[in-house]
């Protein structure tokens, strides 16, 4: 069985290990060179700190255009590697042998459909784990330029293609797609399902809906004016979750509708439109028009609030969302179990 | 009484509430190759999957080689299966499937298979998918039977053959019959075919048994009758009337007999062939079918 399972996918095994080389040959070089950079430059503003670029080293260094799309397209690239593995590998797992009959086949060798679905299923995900593993720890490593640079890990991109929860990823969008395979029997239906149920779920539910509530965030407020609200987040790679203005209700204020705002403010704001030859003014949290409109709103009892998950919590929210991942992972399999048992052939 | 291979008792399978198979009752002794035969949508295929446990039934029960069928190793490693489709995996090889059948089974005959292929000048390294429609047959035969199994189970498999390929394949099923110790039920719309091969014949229609005996039997006990049709009401106990066709003044019936019935005086006997049998088997069912939806 074990023989069978390998001849029948090592082809996918071997792509995505050619993959993961090349993968390694971008990653690794310029991972060394970007950090070797970085390094340089830290040792030369610690010499001459009145070096006008050293305050500011995220806006100076790597501002070619290849550097920036590197800074892209590696967490980028295993964002997605959930996506595609259960696209390429979940999906056609079980549907492929539905759709072209050789479950009948393999079901009347002298192998129960329990032993041959654990065996197939053990492999594919014991492969998902190592390889995105793989994957994840060259982005890991990759990434300590770009996280000590811009302490952004906490954020989208980042977080997802970093440490454990991408590993966690994969495995549920492979067992998702198996499963989904084991539930439509066809094998570019599932594909399409699988495919439109990872990215929802994977890129766009979890990590914007579902990620930020895993804890109760910290709140801070602020009075109105440019940086005032930035000043009170303790500096380091936070996941920001909200910056907003409220009036003294504590209602939350649409920045676009400056109708809202009291007359008096109102009116400067319009006085400040004039002057800037009709160009709108935006009040937006942490950035205002203008001294006079802020203190206008501070008076009127307006202020900054923002709410965000600290630096010190990456960790726990790497475990919470990948045993989040297990969890679901957990119940794909054993709906798969119960889909290819329970369902005749 | 000869040991029996295959008993089912009031079989049934229900797909949401369509009965694709009812009622079915058979009884199949060991070394007969059964002949399945019906109409299209009669159950055949779904009786078969559930004599190889990949489907489970939704009524009566079934015993295949004194088990119950099920997914489990000690039942599958006697029976042999080729189902319609005749699925193999398109991008491997013939020594691929080989090496397949060689780790999933515990009985398995290598040399065989391996000579078998070799005998029909099948390339053993050219990707199953490239191989000509028997071709594929032949390879997926041969699979099930160097498992050695004591049942084959075949569902439909020259339907998709040409005359020449069928011909081979029917071959290499009748001498792998000869060989012995071989139970098998193979199921066709080519009556001819499973004259030639089979001793013994079931006919499913209308998701029912109609007719279930080795045919020896089944052709001394049917005759075909032509007499006036006045008498044609009055046939005395002991004679079913399976199939009739009138014309105003004779009626033509095929009956089967009980045992020790003698006919009317005025009838003419014939003997009808066996396709003539099947075919007013299932002409009956078709009209007891339409009497019952109308």
């Amino acid at each position: 069985m074990n023989w069978f399972v390998w001849r029948q996918h090592r082809k996918q095994f071997l792509i995505l290990g050619l993959l993961l080389v090349a993968f390694a040959a971008l990653v690794i070089p310029t991972g060394l060179s970007f950090w070797h950079t970085y390094q340089q430059a830290l040792t030369a503003c610690a010499q001459n700190p009145a070096t006008p670029s050293c305050s500011d080293l995220p806006g100076n260094l790597f501002q070619s255009s290849l550097d920036q799309i590197l800074f892209r397209l590696v967490p980028v690239s295993v964002l997605i590697l959930p996506v595609i593995l259960g696209m390429f590998w979940g999906a056609p797992l079980l549907a492929k042998e539905y759709s072209e009959g050789t479950n009948s086949l393999i079901w009347t060798q002298s192998v129960s459909r329990r032993k041959w679905l654990t065996i197939k299923l053990a492999w594919i995900l014991v492969a998902t784990v190592v390889f995105a593993g793989a994957f994840a720890a060259l982005s890991t490593w990759w990434s300590n330029t770009p996280n000590a640079l811009y302490l952004d890990r906490f954020n989208g991109i980042h977080f997802g293609s970093q440490d454990i929860v991408p590993v966690a990823e994969s495995l549920f969008a492979v067992a998702l797609g198996i499963m989904v395979g084991a539930w439509f029997r066809k094998t570019m239906l599932a594909v399409g399902v699988a495919l439109g149920l990872s990215i929802a779920l994977v890129l766009v539910v979890v990590p914007n809906f579902v990620r930020p509530n895993y804890m109760t965030p910290n709140t801070v407020t602020s009075p109105m004016g440019p940086g005032a609200i930035d000043a009170k987040i303790p500096s380091g790679s936070n996941l920001l979750l909200t910056r907003n203005i409220v009036d003294k209700n504590g209602k939350t204020f649409d920045r676009f509708n400056s109708a809202n705002l009291p007359p008096q403010c109102q009116q400067l704001i319009e006085d400040q439109q004039v002057s800037n030859n009709g160009h709108s003014v935006q009040v937006m949290p942490g950035k205002i028009g203008t001294g006079s409109i802020d203190a206008c709103l501070n008076d009127a009892g307006y202020h900054q609030i923002a709410k965000y998950q600290p630096a010190s919590r990456y960790w726990d929210f790497q475990d919470i969302e990948a045993g989040l991942y297990l969890v679901l992972s957990a119940l794909a399999i054993t709906a798969t179990y119960g889909f290819v048992l329970k369902r005749d052939a | 009484m000869s040991e029996i291979a295959i008993q089912t008792k009031a079989l049934g399978k229900r797909y949401g509430s369509f009965w694709a198979l009812e009622n079915c009752s058979i009884d199949v002794p060991v070394g007969s190759v059964s002949a399945l035969v019906g109409p299209n949508g009669a159950g055949k295929s779904t009786l078969l999957k559930l004599l190889v446990g990949l489907s489970s039934p939704s009524a009566g029960e079934s015993d295949v080689l004194g088990k119950v069928p099920a997914q489990r190793e000690e039942f599958l490693s006697d029976i042999g299966y080729l189902a319609q489709e005749i699925p193999l995996y398109g991008n491997l090889d013939a020594r691929d499937h080989i090496a397949m059948g060689q780790h999933l089974n515990k009985r398995w005959d290598e040399k065989f298979i391996i000579d078998r292929l070799q005998e029909l000048g099948i390339p053993l390294d050219r990707v199953v998918g490239k191989l000509s429609g028997g071709q594929r047959a032949q390879v997926a035969l041969a699979l099930a039977l160097a498992k050695k199994p004591k049942l084959l189970l075949l569902d439909e498999p020259v339907a998709a053959l040409d005359p020449l390929a069928r011909h081979d394949f029917l071959s290499s099923l009748a001498q792998a019959v000869a060989d012995g110790g071989l139970t098998v039920v193979m199921s066709s719309h080519l009556l001819a075919d499973l004259e030639r091969v089979s001793d013994h014949v079931i006919v499913l229609a209308a998701g029912q048994t109609q007719l279930c005996d080795d045919i020896e039997t089944v052709l001394k006990e049917h005759k075909l009758l032509v007499g006036p049709k006045e008498h044609a009401q009055n046939l005395g106990d002991g004679v079913d009337v399976i199939h009739e066709t009138h014309t105003p003044k004779q009626s033509t019936l095929l009956v089967r007999l009980g045992k020790g019935t003698k006919l009317p005086a005025h009838w003419q006997q014939h003997e009808p062939n066996i396709e003539e049998i099947i075919l007013a088997y299932m002409g009956q069912a078709k009209e007891m079918n339409i009497g019952g939806t109308r």
